[in-house]
């Protein structure tokens, strides 16, 4: 078995509303995988139903092959989590409160001040392990939060938006810290901020509104949306005739300087072999090439389109071709 | 019942480290002082002393200055254990590690339980500068220190329960108050009501009457067999509370 996390038709429902609405996805052992969407999507819900604090409407979520309904003890003793609010027992000190947590947890007494070590460490946290939870700063206690779900040692850790509130430093440190944990532990981490996705998870699954709505690496959901840029910066008159007779189709074009940028859509095969020849054609013709690059839609482009405007277009799998 | 240990700790901590429990201990210890105050005045110009009202039968559960305090230092003690992890949100970590509904709200009464004793533990002094004053029935005084436990434990048990149902501690504290003196007063319904069936109910019931008993070293066991079932079945709604807040 190498399912870490198994998420079926999950559904829940406020009233009539559906925060979640049908969503399954499956995250592999030692993965690292980003939960992705904007505002009100669903994220939280999915999480907290997957690690036990709320029951689906209907569906069914597994950790490590343990139904989280039917068997929640061997589910939860698997599992770190970091709640997005990070609730913390402010009349504590943080050493204290990672000692109270590891012994909830079942970490054993013998092992128990060795693994707050690890985790104060682990969370940058050991030069405050001394201070009261009430005085700590927003970013310090979003790492306490995540010490706490380290304390255990967790085969699976579900982190719910991890970096919110945090410097640029302290971010860069946690994703860090998140990209060494794959491979040991299996990570499971939501967000609405997409750097935070290209630099850290080997995997995006998005939602939007309830629903699932893609799901892929980012260089996949890059590709999904649109097809690949050219850009060219150019000197010299013959440059537009020449793009007119190549595979490649005009987007856009606007003067630099002395120069000139194309923006060119890139043909569908042999991109590698039509760019070479391009250039070498620019080149022998005496056109001056100062600068081509190869675009890659931003996932911020795929996300803006994949949750806005799926509508008209309800079935937005990955596999449907979309790119086409 | 996994979970109980580290729960327990961490609320009696909780407890003893917010300036509430120092008032409330405070307000606790003169309250019982002057009683015992105004009692021993009261003993001392008594020119015969009746036989089946003594000192300790006076203190415990003689007049309504026993009782007030226990109708609402409990709902105080209880008001924070579960509505106070809602609000801050810790009831989420809390509910997400290896541990039983059974075990926290179970640790969270005994821990309740064990600050409702240590407020009653400066009372054994009374009992000593009594035993100083005269002949004391060790016997009255046991079976009297029973009836504080019990009926403190039903107290406990509905705050607790109250806690659970309320989101907010003041709400809480009110819920009980209103819940614990609604059960106190049904209980009274024994010296105002004519002979019948109701009035054998609240006789039943009745906790001034329960402790007319101990104090004088009754022990019954009917009373006991009530207090257990209005121990548990408080304890037992409140897991079924905590249960259901995850289909909310
Ligand atoms: N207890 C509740 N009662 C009613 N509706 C709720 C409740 N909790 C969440 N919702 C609704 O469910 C939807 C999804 O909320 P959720 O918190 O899962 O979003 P999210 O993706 O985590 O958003 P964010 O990025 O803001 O954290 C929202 O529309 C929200 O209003
Ligand atoms: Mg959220």
């Amino acid at each position: 078995m190498t399912t870490a996390i198994a998420v079926e038709h999950l559904v829940k429902r406020y009233g009539v509303h559906a925060a979640v609405n049908d969503v399954s996805f499956e995250v592999q052992r030692g993965e690292v995988v980003g939960f992705l969407g904007p505002n009100g999507a669903g994220k939280s819900t999915t999480l907290r139903i997957l690690v036990g604090f709320l029951g689906p409407t209907s569906g069914s979520a597994r950790i490590e092959g343990h139904d989280v309904q039917a068997d929640p003890h061997a589910a939860k003793a698997a599992l770190g989590y970091m709640p997005e609010a990070v609730p913390l027992y402010g009349e504590m000190r943080v050493a204290e409160y990672l000692r109270f947590r590891a012994e909830l947890k079942g970490v054993g007494r013998a092992a128990r001040t060795a693994a707050i070590g690890r985790a104060l460490e682990l969370a940058r946290v050991v030069d405050v392990k001394d201070t009261l939870i009430d005085h700590l700063s927003k970013g310090y206690r979003q790492r306490v939060g995540l010490a706490d779900a380290l304390v255990s040692n967790p085969r699976v850790l579900v982190l719910d938006e991890p970096t919110a509130g945090m410097d640029p430093n302290q971010i860069r440190d946690v994703r860090d810290l998140i990209k060494s944990l794959g491979g040991e532990q299996t990570v499971l981490l939501s967000t609405h901020i997409l750097p935070e996705v290209e630099a850290s998870c080997g995997r995006v699954v998005v939602i939007d509104k309830g629903r699932l709505v893609a799901e892929g690496t980012p260089s996949e959901l890059g590709a999904l949306r649109r097809p690949p840029r050219l850009e060219l910066v150019l000197r010299g008159a013959p440059a537009r005739g020449i793009i007119a007779a190549s595979p490649f189709e005009l987007v856009s074009d606007h003067d630099e300087g002395d120069a000139r940028r194309f923006v060119l859509g890139t043909p569908k095969k042999d991109e590698d072999a039509a760019i070479e020849a391009l250039v070498s054609e620019l080149v022998g013709a005496g056109v001056g090439v100062r600068s081509v690059e190869r675009g890659k839609a931003s996932l911020e482009e795929v996300f803006a389109s994949l949750t806005h405007a799926h509508e008209p277009e309800p079935a937005a799998e990955p596999e449907g071709g979309e790119a086409a | 019942m996994r979970g109980f240990w580290p729960i327990f700790k961490r609320e009696l901590f909780a407890f003893f480290v917010t300036p509430l429990a120092y008032v409330l201990i405070l307000a606790f210890v003169f309250w019982q002082g002057l009683h015992f105050y105004l009692l021993v005045r009261s003993f001392a110009q008594a020119t015969e002393a009746s036989i089946d009202q003594g000192p300790v039968q006076a203190f415990f559960g003689g007049d309504v200055f026993y009782y007030l305090p226990l109708i609402l230092i409990c709902p105080a003690i209880t008001m924070r254990l579960f509505a106070e992890e809602r609000r801050a949100g810790t009831i989420e970590t809390l509910l997400t590690t290896p541990v039983g509904t059974a075990g926290v709200v179970l640790a969270k009464f005994c821990a309740a339980m064990v600050a409702y004793i240590a407020m009653w533990a400066p009372t054994v002094l009374y009992i000593v500068v009594m035993r100083k004053a005269g002949d004391l029935d060790y016997r009255v005084v046991a079976t009297s220190y029973l009836g504080v436990f019990g009926i403190g434990a039903q107290y406990i048990a509905i705050g607790t329960m109250m806690s659970a149902v309320a989101r907010s501690q003041l709400v809480a504290l009110i819920l009980s108050t209103v819940l614990i003196l609604g059960f106190f007063l049904l209980g009274l319904g024994e010296f105002v009501l004519d002979e019948g069936a109701t009035r054998e109910l609240c006789a039943y019931v009745s906790v001034w009457s329960q402790m007319g008993e101990l104090s004088k070293g009754i022990v019954d066991l009917r009373r006991i067999t009530l207090d257990a079932t209005l121990v548990a079945l408080p304890l037992y709604t409140t897991t079924r509370l905590v249960d259901a807040w995850r289909w909310g």
